[in-house]
């Protein structure tokens, strides 16, 4: 996620407070409408992203980096290989998401590293990963609203 | 509380934006005028959109404003060089929205703003249908689908050195085309601020490395797609009545609007460009009304680049609201659309298929 959770509830916060409040005319419904507030008013400074999502995508990268090293180093690109065992020494333990983010980074700089494109086998080395890492992220989405939002 | 978030993300409460378009059209038209009915459209995500009727006198007329936006998803925004072309395309034949007038004086709107007629029709929009469908009917699509060809086959027969258009920048010939449009996405890439994911990073090298040459340079919409027409549905059949939203106008390869218009973003849950007919099919239509060939090379570089510009949009939208220069929560929706776009990515650059 590139928006953080707190920037999210400050932004639904936000937009109840200033575009729906004011047209609502039900004094009932207002009440809710406050009740919603409180609610996300507290709970935004007790919640953080979940760590589970991110473990699984720093254990895959991690790996893929690895594998595509060793691609590397059999096409003899050694300079290639040590610059991505590099970034995996460095990337950091704790927490989850940020060690997530350090190997994506990663993966990114191998990639436009190489203007020539990937090798077959430099490629098949990340496939795994970004193939599963791409279906991991659109599984956890819920259906949307797109349609709703758009239409109003 | 004042009701006015929503239309001014500033000062102006809906009465005074009304009170100041009447002027301002007063100005214009040389006569007196009331306008009515003020109302913030939802269907744009980019520039602000208001419809409102113009009275004058016994007549009405029907308008739409559109507004730059503090903020959103083609930052940064110039509104001008769009209201150029459509005010220059006046009398052609490509079913543009008659607009005549636009300013700049923050006094009127606050931000620049032109001022369109307002078209018949609805805009159906590329989001599956309550049945898993899209937004037409058998006989709908099968009217449809030869206008919308045509429709862009004229937008690209536009004489654009005659209507004085070069002021969008004139390509060179060969890749240069291609490479002013990768250059101008990758600088909006920079612009939002995030490091490119592995697979934009991958795309990127891909598109570099596939600059296709250009035969001939026309005028390019550069957002012709489902969402962006407007369409008389009758259940049996349908009619385009208008083609809205040339906010990325530019000089370019033509095959870049069919890519965009033909691409998977804006299927609306089917499998048919523009959720109309099959892609083949579309770009055989399109070769057809433009007697031009539809190279493949070209199109899947253009392919690629529209999921490339889409996600970049997104990422533009997202960073507006990181950084609180805009509230509208529809920004933040992109961060879980995003997925979406990169498993697109992914499937157009083979990563998830076997080889």
């Amino acid at each position: 996620m590139l928006i953080p959770i707190e920037r999210l509830i400050d932004g639904c916060v936000q937009t109840l407070r200033e575009e729906v409040l004011p047209e609502v005319a039900s004094r009932a419904v207002r009440g809710r409408v406050w009740a919603v507030l409180d609610v996300l008013n507290n709970l935004r400074d007790r919640v953080e992203e979940k760590v589970a999502a991110a473990t699984t995508e720093a254990d895959s990268a991690r790996a893929a980096l690895a594998r595509l090293a060793a691609a590397l180093r059999a096409n003899a690109d050694t300079n290639g290989a040590a610059a991505i065992e590099s970034a995996l020494a460095c990337a950091p333990d704790e927490p989850p998401s940020a060690r997530a983010a350090s190997l994506r980074a990663a993966l990114a700089d191998a990639i436009a590293a190489r203007p020539q494109g990937l090798a077959e086998t430099e490629r098949e080395a990340l496939r795994a990963h970004l193939a599963g890492q791409v279906l991991r992220d659109v599984m956890l989405l819920k259906p949307s609203l797109l349609s709703e939002i758009s239409k109003g | 509380m004042p009701r006015r978030a929503v239309y001014t993300a500033h000062g102006m409460t809906p009465q005074e934006l009304e009170a100041n378009l009447a002027s301002f059209l007063t100005q214009r038209l040389g006569a007196p005028v009331r306008v009515r009915g003020l109302e913030r459209n939802t269907e744009g995500f980019s520039q602000e959109t208001f419809s409102f009727d113009a009275e004058l006198g016994a007549e009405t007329r029907r308008y739409v404003a559109k507004r730059e936006p503090v903020a959103g998803l083609l930052e940064p925004y110039d509104l001008e060089p769009e209201f150029r072309v459509l005010h220059g395309l006046a009398g052609a034949d490509v079913l543009s929205p008659p607009t005549p007038w636009f300013t700049d004086d923050p006094r009127v709107l606050e931000r620049p703003f032109y001022v369109m007629e307002r078209l018949p029709g609805d805009v159906p929009l590329p989001t599956p249908g309550a049945d898993g469908g899209g937004p037409f009917t058998p006989g709908e699509r099968e009217s449809l689908a030869p206008q919308i060809a045509d429709a862009l086959a004229r937008l690209h027969a536009v004489d654009w050195r005659k209507r004085g258009f070069d002021f969008l920048g004139v390509p060179g010939a060969g890749r240069d085309a291609a490479a002013r449009e990768l250059a101008r996405w990758e600088a909006r890439i920079a612009s939002a601020g995030f490091a490119p994911p592995p697979l934009l990073a991958d795309a990127l090298v891909w598109l570099r490395r596939n600059l296709p040459d250009a035969p001939e340079i026309t005028l390019v919409h550069g957002d012709f797609r489902l969402g962006n027409w407007l369409v008389k549905q009758r259940g049996d059949s349908a009619t385009l009545l208008g083609v809205l939203d040339w906010e990325m106008v530019h000089l370019g390869d033509p095959l870049e609007d069919l890519a965009w218009c033909s691409c998977e973003l804006w299927r609306g849950g089917t499998p048919f460009a523009g959720a109309m007919i099959a892609p083949e099919a579309f770009a055989a239509a399109y070769a057809s009304a433009s007697g031009r060939s539809v190279d493949p090379i070209r199109m899947e570089f253009y392919r690629v680049l529209a999921v490339v510009k889409m996600i970049t949009i997104m990422l533009t939208g997202i960073r507006a609201f990181n950084e609180g220069r805009t509230s509208d929560l529809r920004m933040a929706i992109f961060d879980h659309q995003l997925p979406f776009l990169f498993a697109l990515l992914a499937l157009a650059r083979g990563w998830l298929s076997g080889g």
